[in-house]
């Protein structure tokens, strides 16, 4: 058994956190597998490794997705945390309000939400991009979608970001997370279907847990998922896709010249900043990989960034390029464990793609703030500057 | 070769049919048919296009 390269860097180091791509970089040169002795983590690094590992349930398991045992132990009994063949039904519980077929009723008002909201951005002259569209816009959808009201819409947010910084290592992070994710799961162990608005999504999983569907006592889990999964990450990407057309005017004249390319730059935003930059497995039996070997029970580090950014699998791959349509990038994941909100996700980021193409001429970007985070990476602040309406 | 669908899997994100729109479609309940299942030529490039691209690995390839 040969062991894999070591490197000493601390992979939740707030530089690295910042700005990854110089050290995926770095590590990607040195292996497909890197054992990190600080962080106590093998993390994969190359886009074929790392695709592999996520289709192989069976040796990569997803019961240590986590990088602390209390968030692994809070995790039990999900369907993000299961293998199969219990993920399977876990799944199918989870993704069938989430299934393209399912949300297909929906387009038609993300469309018209996203158009009146950005239309207005556009007519404003200047805006802070984070607050005003990247959050305001999926804690909407997300809260109509689910039927969230009150308080509860109004702590989406500290919530949402609280649930994946737990994920993370035991880090001052993590700690001061805990309490607030632990607000976030009181409430889902508490939440009855009243507390949900008529006629939402939220409503139906409670009326699918009377009807015995679902097991008893599973509503409260998905709802818990929903929120952890799809408030944060869709705040990064649409974050991201205003910083990248603001970065790249030319990249946002080809897409406002041909709106078929929406699909494909989403694709290109979600490929070249990963919203979620780490996620964990573990390995259920010594692992060989490129003639190293991850022993068995090690916990695993997925960098879906490096992977993105392999130039064994994309050429140029430093380069933002909204014509590449890299329809098999990494960051939805791949395989059974797969983003179940993809579709969600796409509906949102394609409505505001599509409204900025029809409403924007130009923006101009004067300042942006990032602050590191255990599990997601994104702007915590984008001033555009100047803003041209269409 | 044949293109095999793991149907309980399969949740009608609908990318296969975008890579091999001669070889699959979604129905209109979003369910998603094999309109061609056995392949070879080009249309074995087009299969594996929507084999490699489906977001949950709900198809796969084998062995006529």
């Amino acid at each position: 058994m040969t062991a894999p390269l070591e490197s000493d860097i601390d992979i939740w180091d707030d530089d690295i956190l910042v700005d990854p791509y110089p050290t995926y970089a770095a590590l990607r040169e040195q292996a497909a597998v890197v054992h990190l002795p600080k962080n106590d983590l093998y993390v994969l690094t190359r886009y074929d490794v790392i695709r592999d590992a996520l289709g192989d349930p069976e040796t990569f398991s997803s019961t240590s997705i986590g990088f602390n045992p209390m968030v692994n132990e809070a995790l039990q009994g999900t369907s993000l945390a299961s293998d199969p063949p219990i993920h399977t039904q876990l799944r199918a519980t989870l993704s069938q309000n989430l299934t393209p077929r399912a949300l297909r009723g929906l387009k038609v008002i993300i469309d018209q939400k996203a158009d009146k909201l950005v239309a207005e951005l556009a007519a404003s002259g200047s805006f802070e991009a984070i607050d005003s569209l990247a959050r305001a816009f999926p804690i909407e959808i997300v809260a109509d979608l689910i039927g969230f009201q009150g308080h509860v819409k109004d702590n989406m947010l500290r919530w949402g970001q609280a649930a994946m910084q737990v994920i993370g290592p035991l880090n001052q992070r993590a700690q001061e997370s805990f309490p607030i994710a632990g607000e976030l799961y009181g409430w889902c162990s508490s939440v009855t279907a009243e507390d949900l608005a008529p006629g939402s999504i939220g409503r139906g999983i409670f009326d699918a847990e009377t009807r015995g569907d679902i097991p008893q006592g599973s509503a409260g889990h998905i709802i818990h998922q929903y929120l952890g999964a799809g408030v944060d990450t869709t705040i990064a990407s649409i974050g991201n896709i205003i910083a990248l057309f603001g970065h790249h005017p030319e990249q946002f004249e080809l897409v406002r010249e041909n709106p078929d390319l929406v699909p494909a730059a989403f694709a290109e935003v979600l490929r070249y900043w990963a919203p979620v930059h780490i996620w964990g497995r573990k390995a259920t039996r010594d692992v060989e990989i490129d003639g190293a070997t991850i022993p068995a029970g090690a916990q695993v580090g997925i960098l879906f960034g490096a992977g993105n950014r392999d130039p064994r699998h994309y050429g140029n791959p430093d380069a933002f390029d909204v014509k590449r349509n890299p329809v098999d990038h990494l960051s939805f994941g791949y395989g059974p464990h797969g983003c179940a909100g993809q579709g969600l996700a796409k509906l949102e980021a394609h409505a505001i793609i599509e409204a900025l193409a029809r409403r924007v001429k130009s923006l101009t970007i004067s300042d942006e703030v990032r602050e590191p985070s255990n599990i997601t990476r994104s702007f915590e602040l984008l001033q555009v500057e100047k803003v041209v309406a269409a | 070769m044949r293109i095999e669908l793991d149907r309980p899997r399969c949740e009608g994100h609908g990318l296969c049919e975008e890579a091999a729109p001669t070889l699959m479609h979604l129905d209109d309940d979003g369910e998603l048919v094999i309109d061609v299942p056995e392949v070879d030529g080009a249309d074995l490039d087009a299969a594996k296009a929507a084999v490699r691209v489906c977001p949950v690995a709900a198809l796969r390839l084998a062995a006529a």
